[in-house]
């Protein structure tokens, strides 16, 4: 296979016609898209983590409050209080000593 | 001062996100980008789009570059091939409606010096206007045998063709050129400096 000729006037001419740039500021241009880019695909990593732990978290939360609702549904005060299992609490109680020192103390006798 | 540094070398350093290293291989093949994209699409918004777009696609691809052919036609290859894309969606636009062949067959008339010859930046705008004027698959094969002085076997491999399709279709596109240009170059005499 003969390589076409390229070295007549009319090849020379256009050879030298080539463009041989882009607009100033193209390797900028370049080095920026490319910093969008890297940026963009940062948060859309974020975005994917962020749908696959949000769906999982919520699924164990309900099975949580559930598990909270079953066990503490005769003595919660509501629902709402069974759900987060939270302690009831009374005036007396919330100043007791238990609660405010985490320990029992014994009452002196003379 | 020339960067001394290897093609080798700098995609090294770029594939640990140095990002210096990528931008001296982008200064580096801006002209051979440039040639093959401004050549099929002409200067504008698309070419400087694709050429960015061409470097993007290089740095994605750095772990995958085997260095199995030149960097010089990895990238020609990647040019061409998104610069034919584009072709193809300006085709399937609305401005398939204003075909080029309708309103620019003539070549733009070039300012000629007193001594009658044409100017050699004119010279230069009338060449790339002609190439323009080729139909796509002639184009793509003197942009690349002619801007990127590309063998017919890489321009072959490049377009997916065989070498003996190069050929004829660079035959006819020259053909073609030259009754163009003919009333404007003279061949067999001397051309202004800056061209020969």
């Amino acid at each position: 296979m003969t390589e076409q000729p390229t070295d007549d006037p009319l090849a020379a001419v256009v050879r030298a016609a080539a463009p041989t740039s882009f607009d100033d500021g193209f390797g900028d241009r370049v080095l920026s898209r490319l910093g969008t880019r890297s940026d963009q695909a940062f948060t859309s990593a974020l975005n994917r983590q962020f749908r696959l732990v949000v769906p999982l978290a919520a699924a164990a939360a309900v099975i949580l409050a559930a598990f909270n609702w079953w066990g503490a549904r005769g003595t919660a005060a509501s629902p709402f209080d069974a759900a987060l299992n939270l302690p009831q609490v009374t005036l007396s109680s919330a100043y007791s000593v238990t609660s405010l020192y985490g320990v029992a103390v014994p009452t002196e006798t003379p | 001062m020339a960067e001394p540094t290897s093609d080798a070398e700098l995609i090294a350093r770029a594939r640990t996100g140095d990002d210096h290293a990528f931008g001296v291989l982008v200064q580096r093949y801006e002209g051979a980008v440039a040639a093959t994209v401004i050549g099929m699409l002409g200067r504008g918004d698309d070419a400087d789009d694709v050429g960015q777009e061409t470097f993007i696609r290089f740095h994605r691809a750095l772990d995958r570059f085997r260095g199995e052919s030149s960097l010089k036609t990895y990238l020609t290859h990647i040019a061409m091939n998104l610069s034919l894309n584009t072709l193809k969606r300006r085709r399937r636009s609305l401005l398939r409606f204003v075909s080029r062949d309708e309103h620019d067959v003539d070549l733009p008339e070039p300012r000629v010096g007193p001594d009658g010859e044409v100017d050699a930046n004119e010279l230069q705008m009338l060449v790339r206007a002609a190439v323009a004027r080729l139909g796509e698959k002639h184009r793509a094969v003197v942009v690349l045998r002619l801007f990127q002085d590309c063998s017919t076997r890489e321009t072959a491999e490049i377009l997916g063709v065989p070498e003996g399709t190069v050929l004829s279709r660079l035959s006819r596109a020259m053909k073609e050129l030259e009754a163009r240009l003919e009333p404007y170059v003279r061949y067999g005499r001397a051309l202004p400096e800056s061209i020969t």
